[in-house]
C-alpha cells in the first residue's frame, strides 16, 4: 500500500537490506530496520565495509543507530546481484593494512604538494568544509 | 518496525507536507495540483466515476494546532525549540535578539553596561580590520618575491587608478629591505617592476616624503644592522627608486605648481636629502651599484641645499658625465 503518493519515504524500505554512506566516509551495510520523520536510522546485522583499490573487507558491527543528518545517501541491496561484483573481499587486517598505506602514501603526496606550493610563493588551499573523505 | 509506528511516521511526514507557507511544501503541493487536474481532465474526456485522488488523512488536525515554534522566555538569554510532531522542522534561529528590549527607563547600569559591550564590539571590529591589511599586505609581498609576481606587478601598474597605484608603492617601499634580500638571486626581474614602478606618476609632494620617509626610518632587517637606505644605495633597484623620487621630489619643487604640503613637509624633505647626501658620501664608490637611469635634476637638487665642495664629491660617486648638465 502506498502510504503517501507523490512523496519519497523509506517506509517502504524497512527490513530490506541497505547500504548507507556516511558523511565521515564510511559505508555501512545492514537491514533497516526502523525509520523516523528526521531518517534517523536503525540498522540491524550491521558491517562497516571498507574499500581500497579493488578490494574490500567487512567488519561486524551489530546494531547501529544512525543519526538522519550524518547520512549522504542510502539505498537498497539487491540481494541477487550482491554477489556478481568484481571486487575481491579479503580478511580484516589486509583491509585496514591496505588502509593504512593508502592514507599514508595521500598524506606524502599533499606534504609535498604544500611544500612545492610554499617554495613558489602561493598560498596553501585550506579545507574549509567539514566533510572531507 | 509495528504497523503503528510506521502509521505514526507517515503521519508526521504528512503533516509537514501541508503547511501555509509554500516554500516548504512545493513540490508535493505543485504534485497534487497536477493530479488533480489531470484527473479532472479524464473524467470530462472519459466520463469515468470521479476517482478521488488519495488525499493526506490529516488536513483537519493541522488547523486545530497553531503554536510557536520558537520560545524566548523572559529574562532568557536564549531561545527554547518547541518541536512536537505536528512540525518537527522548525529550529533556532542563529539570530541573536538583543536584550534591549528588557532594559527599563531607570536601569542606568544596566544601559552603561551594554554601551561598555558596544565599544568592545567595535574594538575588535578595527582590530580585525587591521589584521587583515597586514594579511593582505604579506599576501602581496609573496607575490613579489616570485619572478612572475613582479612582472605581473610592472605590468598591472600603469593601469591602476593612483590611489591604488600609491599604496602599492608605499607597500614596497616600506619592506623595501625586505625585498632586496630576496631579491639577490635575481635582480634581472626586479629591474622590470623598477621600470614600472618609476613610470608611475606620483604627484603629490606629500607622498614622496611619506615614502622617502619609510625608507629612511624604516625597519631595518634584523640580521643586517644598515639602514635601509645604505642597503639601498646597494641595489639597483633600490638605488633607482632613490634617485628617481628625489629627482621628482626636485622636479615638483622647481616647478611653479601649488603643493599640497602639510606643516614640516618641507623641514622633513630637507632632512631627508641630507640623509642621502650623508649615505652617498659614506658608501665607498666600490659598493654603489649602477642605476637603471640617472636623473638630470639630481645634482641641481643637491646644489640646493649643500655646499659646492660637498655636490662636487657626489658627483663623482654617482659618475656623471658632468657634459649634459648645466651648472647653477
Amino acid at each position: 500500500m502506498n502510504y503517501m503518493p507523490g512523496t519519497a519515504s523509506l517506509i517502504q524500505d524497512i527490513d530490506k537490506k541497505h547500504l548507507v554512506l556516511l558523511r565521515d566516509g564510511r559505508t555501512l551495510i545492514g537491514f533497516l530496520r526502523s525509520i523516523d520523520q528526521f531518517a534517523n536510522l536503525v540498522l540491524h546485522q550491521t558491517v562497516e565495509r571498507i574499500h581500497v583499490g579493488k578490494k574490500y573487507g567487512d567488519i561486524p558491527r551489530g546494531i547501529f543507530v544512525v543519526r538522519g543528518e550524518n547520512v549522504v545517501l542510502l539505498g537498497e541491496i539487491d540481494l541477487e546481484k550482491e554477489s556478481d561484483t568484481l571486487l575481491q573481499q579479503v580478511s580484516i587486517e589486509e583491509i585496514l593494512e591496505e588502509q593504512r598505506v593508502e592514507l599514508q602514501a595521500k598524506q606524502e603526496s599533499e606534504k609535498l604538494k604544500v611544500q612545492a606550493l610554499k617554495e613558489r610563493g602561493l598560498a596553501v588551499p585550506r579545507a574549509d568544509t567539514l566533510d572531507e573523505y | 518496525m509495528t504497523c503503528k509506528e510506521k502509521d505514526w511516521v507517515v503521519k508526521v511526514e504528512m503533516i509537514q507536507l501541508q503547511s501555509e507557507n509554500l516554500d516548504d511544501d512545493y513540490y508535493y503541493q505543485t504534485y497534487y495540483h497536477r493530479l488533480e487536474r489531470k484527473q479532472a481532465e479524464e473524467e470530462l474526456l472519459g466520463g469515468r466515476n470521479k476517482q478521488e485522488p488519495p488525499k493526506l488523512v490529516t488536513p483537519f488536525i493541522q488547523k486545530v494546532e497553531t503554536y510557536n515554534s520558537v520560545v524566548r522566555i523572559a529574562g532568557s538569554l536564549g531561545q527554547v525549540a518547541v518541536s512536537t510532531c505536528y512540525s518537527p522542522r522548525r529550529a533556532i534561529d542563529a539570530v541573536h535578539h538583543a536584550l534591549v528590549e528588557e532594559v527599563g527607563e531607570g536601569d542606568t547600569r544596566l544601559q552603561l553596561f551594554l554601551q561598555l559591550l558596544e565599544v568592545e564590539e567595535m574594538q575588535r571590529k578595527m582590530s580585525l580590520a587591521t589584521e587583515e591589511q597586514e594579511e593582505a599586505e604579506d599576501e602581496f609581498l609573496q607575490v613579489l618575491c616570485v619572478r612572475k609576481g613582479k612582472k605581473l606587478t610592472a605590468r598591472l601598474l600603469p593601469h591602476l587608478a593612483p590611489e591604488q597605484a600609491e599604496k602599492i608603492l608605499l607597500t614596497i617601499t616600506h619592506h623595501l629591505p625586505f625585498l632586496m634580500k630576496k631579491d639577490a638571486p635575481d635582480e634581472a626581474s626586479t629591474s622590470s617592476l623598477g621600470q614600472g614602478v618609476l613610470g608611475c606618476l606620483l604627484l603629490s609632494l606629500f607622498l614622496e616624503l611619506a615614502i622617502l620617509l619609510g625608507l629612511s626610518k624604516g625597519g631595518t632587517l634584523p640580521e643586517s644592522a644598515e639602514l635601509p637606505l645604505t642597503m639601498a644605495l646597494k641595489n639597483q633597484f633600490g638605488i633607482s627608486l632613490l634617485y628617481s623620487l628625489l629627482s621628482r621630489g626636485e622636479g615638483l619643487l622647481s616647478s611653479e605648481t601649488p603643493l599640497e604640503a602639510h606643516i614640516g613637509d618641507f623641514e622633513t624633505w630637507t632632512d631627508t636629502v641630507f640623509l642621502v647626501a650623508r649615505e652617498l658620501s659614506q658608501v665607498p664608490k666600490a659598493l654603489l651599484v649602477e642605476p637603471l637611469f640617472l636623473p638630470s635634476n639630481l645634482l641641481s637638487l643637491f646644489c640646493r641645499y649643500l655646499d659646492k665642495q660637498t655636490v662636487h664629491h657626489l658627483e663623482a660617486k654617482m659618475d656623471v658625465g658632468g657634459s649634459e648638465l648645466a651648472w647653477i
